[in-house]
């Protein structure tokens, strides 16, 4: 019986229980860490703050998710946070001047929201076009446009300003729930029971935010995507080996053109949605780094950036963790900086782990 | 006839394509001269240089790593870490009672060898437990920030040495018109009478040290196994070349200079900001891009970095001069960047295209 021989001598971490913690190590560091937190910071194992990590997040789950599709294909996408806050500075801008036209409230949004959406395919298409036609590196392509980016934001931002002036609609849009319940008296959906005072809508009990709606949304259709259609399929496919695709008879061209075209639209959402959050239209500060802490959350979430490897579901868990990290942190009273120490180790961890399991995955 | 001139043209063109690099920056000086008064003068040439100093260093660290196929996100911020150290160390130091020259000294020395330590850790990363270096190098990004910002505690070091500033801002020469010379301190003069300052004393420390290192890089054993590296790594390997020690020392390189751009920004502006690099590292590697050196590893040399750190220096000081905003130069970068390969890529396919 050679086999069982050899299946006895594979390690813990290669059977059974064993096999489903290092396969799934980010999800169970992500309990445990919201576990130690919950027992050592006051307030953190609380619906409202699980609501608020996960509303904060918004941003990070739709520019890692963008990221992913880039990632599997073999590339990297650098841009992405400065897609972001020009999309927001787009929509801002737009509906700061409709408003000043004197337009009504409904088609304005709208409006802005379409600004900023289809400025935000254009990086993309040209990163694309680069990277395809050129076969610039993804890295210098997207970083060129990350330096372009940045100009423009600030440009339509008229230096470091943020751009107020989009109605107070709009945050009631980004910020509200589904749910608000005024325990054994009222249940209304979308917007807080008629007889409630603003300033007491606190004290409602609200669930499901409509940042975390969206965020399920768009990664779910991400995620569907990239598992059970062709496309996906696809995208594993050139991330594997781009010749072999090619010779497969797959349009290696067209398709990447659409998977930066794609991943730059969906940083532009999130930066669409930052004016819902905001109510103002943000650039991106040069610090800021959302683009490498969008990778940062694509690899802890089990993908490789020699490409070929990762899931819309990893990446939501590599996200959940540093953002959980993030807000334990300051529930716990360290200061801010650690979180930068923290997400540093966390990420080597995660490679480590990759490279010390190569065949789990 | 027609397919000699014809050869010739293409020939001339190739030759240019080569040397775009130099062409532009020549394209760039003329559109600045004609947009603004006296931009070719000594006063801006050295205005670039002074303020391009950190993008001259930075520059040469990416230039290492790139040449072995990796990169280093972290240089930005082991800058701004080596600013916070070296503010910290001297504001120490000048407390214990030390003369400034001393504390200036022991504090620079001290910050160099700290700032080889993330580049160790890289170094490590990269060459013992093979994480890819965007990854090692990002997360060597976070921990330096975190550091300097917790050593900082929020509020920048004070009482610097007065003799660090004088070294940031200084000149090695000056001349007045009476034709006195004197060197390092300027000399009295009736007020208002007009003072040659000849070469910033940062930008010569900074230059020997490029200088240094692109000796080693081209005329040592050393050097050769970093291209030997970049170009493929397992015929290295085979060939007997460490390896791993080899990718360690240029990691801690790379954080040498990045350490050398936060010693200069100290100097200069006698502070410490744990993100007085937080904006460069685009700079950098756009920098060595521009030089020709390719992202896949086994090509660059300092020479041509240093061009493409002074096409960027030019534009910054250029765009300055114009009174035009910061954006401007985003942009402006970012489509050089863009360009540099592609120019690079159809010079490479019509040398391919001869044969």
């Amino acid at each position: 019986m050679p086999n069982r021989q050899a299946i006895d001598r594979r390690g813990y971490f290669e059977k059974g229980f064993g096999l489903a913690v290092a396969r799934n190590w980010a999800l169970c560091f992500l309990i445990l860490m919201t576990a130690s937190f919950s027992l050592a910071g006051p307030g953190f194992f609380d619906i409202v703050n699980f609501q608020n990590i996960v509303h904060l997040a918004t941003g990070s789950f739709l520019l890692a998710a963008a990221e992913t599709f880039v990632i599997i294909t073999g590339g990297i996408d650098v841009s992405i946070g400065y897609v972001y806050g020009l999309s927001s500075v787009v929509a801002a801008k737009v509906m700061q001047l409709l408003l000043a036209a004197g337009l009504p409230i409904a088609p304005l949004i709208l409006a802005g929201c379409l600004a900023g959406l289809l400025v935000s395919i254009i990086p993309g298409l040209v990163n694309g076009w680069l990277v395809t036609r050129f076969k610039v590196p993804s890295f210098i392509a997207t970083m060129g446009m990350w330096g372009i980016c940045n100009g423009l934001t600030l440009f339509f931002s008229d230096g470091f300003m943020p751009v107020m002036g989009p109605p107070d609609a709009v945050t009631k849009i980004g910020n509200g729930f589904i749910l608000n319940i005024d325990p054994g008296k009222a249940v209304s959906f979308f917007g807080k029971p008629d007889y409630v005072a603003d300033a007491n809508i606190r004290f409602l009990l609200r669930l499901f935010p409509n940042s975390l709606i969206l965020s399920i949304l768009v990664l779910g259709v991400l995620g569907f995507v990239l598992k059970y259609t062709k496309f996906g399929r696809h995208t594993y496919a050139i991330g594997g080996s781009m010749d072999a695709s090619r010779r497969a008879g797959i349009n290696v061209d067209k398709h990447l053109l659409i998977v930066y075209t794609l991943s730059s639209f969906v940083a532009g959402i999130a930066g669409v949605f930052d004016v819902f959050q905001t109510g103002i239209g943000n650039y991106t500060s040069s610090g800021a780094m959302y683009e490498l802490f969008a990778v940062a959350a694509v690899v802890i979430g089990g993908a490789s950036l020699m490409g070929g490897k990762g899931r819309i579901f990893g990446t939501a868990i590599g996200v959940l963790l540093l953002a959980v990290l993030n807000t334990g942190l300051q529930i716990v009273g360290l200061p801010p900086f650690y979180r930068y120490i923290g997400v540093g180790v966390l990420l080597t961890m995660a490679v480590i782990i990759d490279q010390l399991f190569p065949d789990l995955f | 006839m027609n397919t000699l001139t014809a050869n010739g043209k293409k020939a001339l063109l190739a030759k240019l394509g080569s040397r775009w690099v130099l062409v532009f920056i020549v394209l760039e000086l003329v559109f600045f001269s004609l947009s603004t008064t006296g931009f070719l003068s000594i006063d801006t040439a050295q205005m670039i240089l002074f303020y391009g100093t950190e993008v001259f260093l930075l520059g040469t660290a990416e230039l290492f790593v790139i040449i072995t196929g990796g990169i280093d996100l972290s240089v930005g911020f082991v800058m701004g870490f080596a600013t916070v150290i070296a503010s910290k160390l001297m504001a120490t130091f000048v407390n214990l009672g030390l003369s400034p020259l001393e504390s200036v000294l022991a504090s620079s020395i001290l910050t160099l060898l700290i700032g080889l330590l993330p580049g160790l850790m890289n170094g490590w990363l990269v060459a013992r437990l093979k994480v890819p270096a965007f990854i090692a190098t990002f997360s060597m990004l976070g921990i330096t920030r975190g550091f300097s910002e917790l050593l900082l505690a929020g509020s920048p070091a004070k009482n610097l040495p007065a003799l660090a500033g004088n070294i940031g801002n200084g000149y090695l020469l000056f001349i007045t018109k009476r034709g006195g010379i004197s060197f390092f301190n300027r000399p009295e003069v009736p007020r208002g009478e007009y003072v040659w300052a000849i070469v910033p004393v940062i930008v010569v420390l900074g230059f020997v040290f490029i200088a240094v290192f692109a000796f080693i890089l081209n005329r040592t054993k050393f050097g050769q196994h970093i291209y030997a590296i970049g170009g493929n790594k397992e015929a290295a390997e085979r060939a007997g070349i460490n390896v791993r020690r080899d990718l360690i020392k240029v990691y801690m390189i790379s954080s040498l200079f990045a350490s050398l751009a936060g010693l200069a920004y100290t100097f200069k502006y006698i502070t410490g900001k744990a993100d007085a690099g937080s904006g460069m590292l685009l700079n950098g590697i756009a920098a060595v891009v521009i030089g020709g050196a390719s992202m896949n590893g086994g090509s660059g040399s300092v020479w041509r970095t240093v061009l493409g750190c002074l096409v960027i220096a030019i534009l910054e000081t250029g765009l300055r001069i114009m009174n035009l905003q910061t954006f401007t130069t985003y942009i402006v970068i970012g489509f050089i960047l863009i360009m540099a390969v592609i120019v690079d890529q159809l010079f490479l396919n019509s040398k391919r295209a001869e044969g």
